[in-house]
């Protein structure tokens, strides 16, 4: 088996070692995911191009004469679910990248040789990606604010978007980490879970027009983003009240728990070294 | 004699199947609504009460009062779905009896409304013919609210973006100038 890495990073490991003494573990991964993340300017870009997505939602969404009440509070729908879709994206993405993307950069290595367990590097990973979310879920704010304000359903729109897109990016976010864990190269890692997260989406495109019958809800309740997405949709268009929909959420809900148990059952074996990865 | 006395026992039994259909009497019931007029904004809540009083000597039997809104200006399009989900409501009444029901109705369009409550027999026995009685309208008065304006939504669509991007290539230029300098 030859395993090339790249020259350690012996400072960053040192960091790690003397933090790692001081903090949890796992907290000390997620501070250098995290920076990582962020101080290299990629999640300040995706950020960047979400918002400027998001903006021309809500000016098209504002400049419409048409609007009446109603559609103001489907406005406000389309907004969140869109903050919701993107921000779980954005996790999968970073989190299919997690493990796969170290061993194909040379670095994992370095990390495996720091005296973090493996489940700590697995649980430093998930905070990171899952912080993609929450700053998406930061930048939505003002925007739900402008089209939520005037119809009284702000408070219920932030709540609902930030528990329900919480639960949805724990459950994509650690299936994003089992399948890089368990994918040989980066671009499969990727690509999968790219796959993945547009079949979880289709259910979404489907007209709304068709008739929907049991098959329809089944496929609706089996899939966490399309149910959870709907929960959504449930209080904020229909008016329906937290509890009455609550079904809905079972999907999201097992989804985090399974997965995250998986990742926490499983993690440690997959973040190993395998063969033929060249270092970058 | 046989053949007389089973014609007018088929009779009989004809005259007995039909006699509910034949002997429905015609409504008579009085519906009242209030207040008569009501002025609010789009997006505002209010109520309207009916009473419904059965002004005839025999019980109403099941019957049901149904609200429904019309705009009066001819080009607003209304679903009056959307004005108030529960649209209906069964009862029924003793002689003398009166009800008052009450109807929660939120403005969803902008302009001049009329709203009304039909009081019809209820029940899978109709004739087809029943006479309706209808309330006295109420005048619905929406005055449009702007709530979400392009002018409005602006300085969130300009500034966010901007001090996001702005952020962006300070922390790409950092890097790339550390980068640079090694």
């Amino acid at each position: 088996m030859t395993v090339q890495v790249a020259p350690p990073a012996v400072g960053a490991a040192q960091d790690l070692q003397a933090a790692g003494q001081r903090q949890s573990r796992w907290l000390v991964v997620a501070e250098q995911e995290c920076r990582d993340l962020w101080t290299s300017g990629r999640g300040l870009i995706l950020l960047f191009l979400f918002s400027v997505l998001l903006s021309g939602i809500t000016y098209l969404t504002s400049t419409n004469q048409a609007l009446n009440f109603l559609e103001q509070r489907e406005s406000v729908n389309l907004v969140l679910q869109f903050a919701v879709a993107v921000g779980v994206l954005a996790t999968l993405v970073v989190s299919a990248d997690g493990i796969s993307g170290e061993r194909e950069r040379g670095t994992l290595e370095t990390l495996l040789v720091t005296p973090v367990p493996r489940r700590s590097i697995i649980g430093g990973k998930l905070v990171a990606a899952l912080s993609l979310w929450f700053a998406t879920f930061l930048v939505s704010i003002p925007y739900v604010w402008v089209l939520a304000r005037g119809v009284g359903i702000l408070g219920a729109a932030l709540a609902l978007g930030f528990c329900v897109g919480t639960l949805v990016a724990v459950g994509l976010g650690s299936i994003g980490l089992l399948i890089s864990g368990a994918s040989n190269s980066n671009k499969t890692s990727i690509a999968a879970s790219l796959f993945l997260l547009l079949i979880l989406f289709a259910p979404s495109q489907l007209p709304s027009g068709l008739p929907q019958g049991w098959f329809f809800e089944v496929l609706l309740r089996a899939n966490p983003v399309a149910s959870g997405l709907a929960y959504i949709s449930s209080i904020l268009v229909e008016g329906h009240g937290w509890t009455q929909d609550l079904a809905l959420l079972i999907t999201p809900l097992l989804t985090a728990i399974v997965a995250g148990g998986a990742l926490l059952i499983a993690g440690p074996r997959l973040v190993r070294l395998t063969r033929g990865v060249n270092a970058g | 004699m046989r053949v007389v006395l089973l014609i007018a026992l088929l009779v009989g039994a004809l005259t007995w199947l039909s006699a509910p259909a034949l002997a429905a009497a015609p409504l008579s019931v009085r519906v009242v609504n209030e207040p008569a007029h009501v002025e609010t904004v789009l997006g505002g809540r209010f109520m309207i009460t009916t009473e419904i009083t059965n002004a005839g000597a025999a019980p109403s039997g099941e019957i049901l009062a149904h609200l429904n809104i019309a705009s009066i200006e001819g080009s607003v399009y209304v679903d009056p779905e959307d004005w108030s989900p529960n649209r209906s409501q069964q009862l029924s009444l003793q002689p003398g009896e009166s009800q008052k029901l009450t109807w929660e109705i939120q403005a969803v369009n902008a302009g001049h409304f009329a709203a009304y409550v039909a009081v019809m027999p209820f029940g899978d026995k109709l004739a087809g013919e029943e006479a309706l009685v209808i309330s006295p309208l109420v005048a619905v008065d929406v005055a449009t609210k702007s709530t979400l304006t392009a002018g409005g939504a602006l300085p969130v669509v300009v500034t966010v973006p901007l001090l996001l991007g702005l952020a962006a290539s300070g922390v790409f230029f950092r890097g790339h100038r550390r980068g640079s300098d090694r």
